[in-house]
């Protein structure tokens, strides 16, 4: 793992670090338009047409037979990108209230409802508060191994940890089941600390979805599709497993990187905005790549830039991050990136290297600019 | 139309509603014809005529979505500029063919009615929401004064419409400010409907008549208002215009209703600073409560939904689970917990949790 340093910042340093990403963010702000309004519609399109154009080639390789698998295959990955697509950086992205000031009830923030097993309800709160504000705070952030993997040696070792490679393995395959009873936090339940009825209450509306999604990919369409049921629900299983994977990686690379810091309940203490950005950038990883990456990843291979501007258009990101990266070095801060094998290669490493106990490096951030300096 | 029923669907239309949802049908369906959508109310614009200095009256073909309206009610109208959709409320006049007419005067600056008045072309498609607003008449028995004030001629219009339809049952006068003659909308119109029902009386008054300027509301002569204790007044126009009204009618004539159609600034400062905790999103901040909720709010960087600012289209509603909200524009307290407020005309008194 290389070792990387931080300039040490001056409370001076910091406020004005702050200032030129307000400024930034300020300008995006104001500039935001028709262009930003064009290209999440354009991004809609693309989720209708791949989503019909996958289930529709399914269908044909169920009844031509001819073209069974070459059609199912091809159905599959139509079926899978739009999935994925609408899940990041359609869904993902208007949760969080990016397009919300198109005045678009049917991309607004508060009430857009997603095309996966978990509510976006639960999500606004676990991720666009809980995550966002405390980004990998331990104890704050739920995202720090969704409570079932060690990622950071800061958190204590048990038992348990040394079968998280097999485990990890099976979250990625069922991610968005995952994601679905993250805030059920039935860990609480299972070490007695809330009733069977609250955690049944908390339930009741995530199960209605999982029926409802269960009933859309496993029951209906398959039907439609009569004798030829199984190949469809099997293509839209491999889909749906397709964008588990997929996001599993994406969101994995985003802060469990060699790179990435954890941080302890104190520094958000009277933490300044100027403290709330190098935490943010600490916390958060990159994947360099081209447009394609950036769509499919619902921009979050601009993970930094997503955290520092969580509400603002993702399509902006990427030209932003040209700037974000230059004030990064003027302050010397390092700026975390890299291709997607290189970062998930660390992903992986940080999974089985801490599967074992591990302890965590004197000294590993500068607590006195953390803490004000 | 009377009554505003909502009507129940038919069975295979709810047994769709249940398995797609608005943004699914309306992408497919809107394909076709932009005015298939599932839900929400849309209408086309068929055409735009001229109506007085800088204002033009647009008509709209509303499709089923759209309830109705009674005449003298506001319907909000939502219009696509740069990406962003902005909402007016508009009085329209409800025409034979089921077709609305608003009439649009372009302000220096403003967007929508800019927009409205020449940009927008025929066959574009607006959003609509449903009518509202209290300033109608059932079955008028008590006379009646109407006061406008420059746009706020457009529910009178629809009113007078409406009532020469039913051969002017009860008598009616109709008191007209504008500042020049050129800016007044509808007067052919009003003035051969006056000149058909002997009951509707027409008055046109100018303040900035360059020859023989008019008095304001507030020192006209009302005196060719026969029974005026005994009428029922309303009145649309701007909030000086309402409170300058208000201050001298209410209390001594039958009945006084009134839409204003830009908040008069808060008179009073209730000194301070109260904590409203957002609780859908987990924030909490600190508002002044001199300031109505929503100001406070995008103060705070915050873009809570709203309308008209003004306190009638219902937009910016919201829950409150507690804490109490003075209205900026009546003074009254309302503590009463699990309500709606409307964040436009509500100013924090205390600390509040508001479903945001």
């Amino acid at each position: 793992m290389a070792r990387i340093t931080n300039r040490i910042l001056s409370a001076a340093e910091l406020q004005s670090f702050g200032d030129e990403l307000d400024a930034l963010r300020a300008r995006v702000t104001a500039d935001v338009g028709a262009r930003d309004a064009r290209y999440i519609r354009r991004i809609v399109a693309a989720v209708r047409w791949t989503g019909v154009a996958g289930r529709a080639l399914l269908f044909l390789g169920a009844f031509v037979h001819a073209v069974l698998v070459p059609a199912w295959i091809l159905g599959v990955l139509c079926l899978g990108a739009s999935k994925i697509l609408e899940n990041m950086e359609l869904g993902h992205n208007v949760m969080h209230g990016q397009y919300d000031w198109m005045g678009d009830p049917k991309l607004n923030g508060k009430t857009y409802e997603w095309d996966i097993v978990a509510t976006g309800d639960a999500w606004r709160k676990t991720h666009n508060f809980q995550h966002h504000t405390y980004t990998n705070v331990r104890g704050m952030d739920d995202d720090i191994g969704y409570g079932l993997l060690r990622i950071f040696p800061e958190q204590r070792w048990r038992p348990f940890y040394l079968m998280q490679p097999f485990i990890a393995v099976v979250f990625m395959l069922l991610f968005q089941w995952g994601v679905a009873i993250q805030d059920l936090r039935v860990g609480r339940w299972f070490a007695g600390k809330m009733k069977g009825a609250e955690l049944r209450r908390a339930f009741r509306p995530v199960g209605r979805k999982m029926g409802r999604q269960l009933l859309k990919d496993y029951l209906v369409f398959p039907l439609l599709a009569g004798p030829f049921f199984l190949p469809v629900l099997l293509g839209n299983m491999v889909a749906n497993g397709m964008r588990n994977v997929w996001t599993f990686v994406i969101i994995f690379c985003g802060h469990f990187t060699a790179d990435a810091e954890v941080f302890p309940k104190e520094t958000i203490r009277n933490e300044t905005r100027g403290h709330w950005y190098l935490r943010q950038l600490r916390g958060s990883s990159n994947i360099a790549g081209g447009k394609l990456l950036n769509v499919m990843s619902g921009n979050l291979s601009h993970q930094i830039e997503h955290h520092f501007f969580p509400d603002l258009p993702a399509n902006r990101y990427a030209a932003m991050a040209v700037e974000v990266r230059q004030i990064c070095a003027r302050y010397g801060q390092h700026y975390n990136t890299g291709s997607l094998p290189k970062q998930f290669g660390q992903v992986i490493w940080r999974i089985v290297r801490h599967a074992f106990p591990s302890r965590a490096r004197a000294v590993r951030m500068p607590e006195a600019a953390m803490q004000g300096g | 139309m009377n009554a505003l029923p909502v009507p129940k669907p038919p069975r295979l239309q709810r047994a769709v509603r249940r398995a797609v949802s608005p943004a699914l049908f309306d992408f497919w369906a809107t394909r076709f014809n932009p005015l298939w959508t599932l839900e929400q109310p849309m209408a086309r614009l068929l055409s735009r005529a001229p109506a007085g200095r800088d204002a033009v009256t647009l008509v709209l073909r509303p499709n089923r979505h759209w309830r109705g309206m009674l005449p003298g009610q506001h319907v909000n109208v939502g219009v696509e500029i740069e990406g962003r959709r902005l909402v007016r409320s508009y009085s329209p006049t409800p025409l034979e063919d089921g077709t609305l007419a608003i009439t649009v005067k372009a302000m220096p600056g403003g967007l929508v009615s800019g927009h409205l008045a020449s940009k927008a072309r025929i066959g574009d498609v607006v959003t609509l929401g449903q009518a509202f607003g209290e300033m109608t008449l059932a079955a008028p028995r008590d006379d009646l004064l109407l006061l406008a004030a420059g746009s706020g001629i457009t529910p009178m219009r629809a009113l007078v419409r409406s009532l020469a339809a039913q051969g002017m049952p009860v008598k009616v006068d109709l008191m007209y400010w504008a500042r020049q003659r050129d800016e007044l909308c509808f007067v052919d119109e009003l003035q051969a409907l006056a000149a058909a029902h002997p009951r509707l009386r027409l008055r046109t008054l100018l303040t900035r008549d360059e020859s023989h300027p008019d008095e304001r509301i507030d020192a006209i002569a009302l005196t060719s208002v026969d029974g005026l204790a005994s009428r029922r007044v309303l009145a649309c126009g701007p909030g000086g215009f309402i409170q300058a009204a208000r201050a001298r009618l209410e209390g001594r004539v039958a009945r006084f209703d009134a839409e204003a159609f830009s908040a008069p600034a808060l008179v009073d400062g209730e000194e301070g600073e109260v904590q409203v905790h957002l609780a859908r999103s987990g924030r909490t901040l600190t508002l002044a409560r001199g300031q109505s909720l929503l100001e406070g709010l995008e103060a705070q960087g915050l873009r809570p939904a709203h309308g008209c600012r003004m306190g009638i289209c219902n937009t910016c509603v919201c829950g409150r689970e507690s804490g109490t909200v003075r209205h900026t524009l009546t003074g009254a307290h309302n503590g009463e917990p699990s309500t709606q407020v409307r964040l436009c005309v509500s100013a924090p008194s205390t600390d509040l949790v508001l479903d945001l």
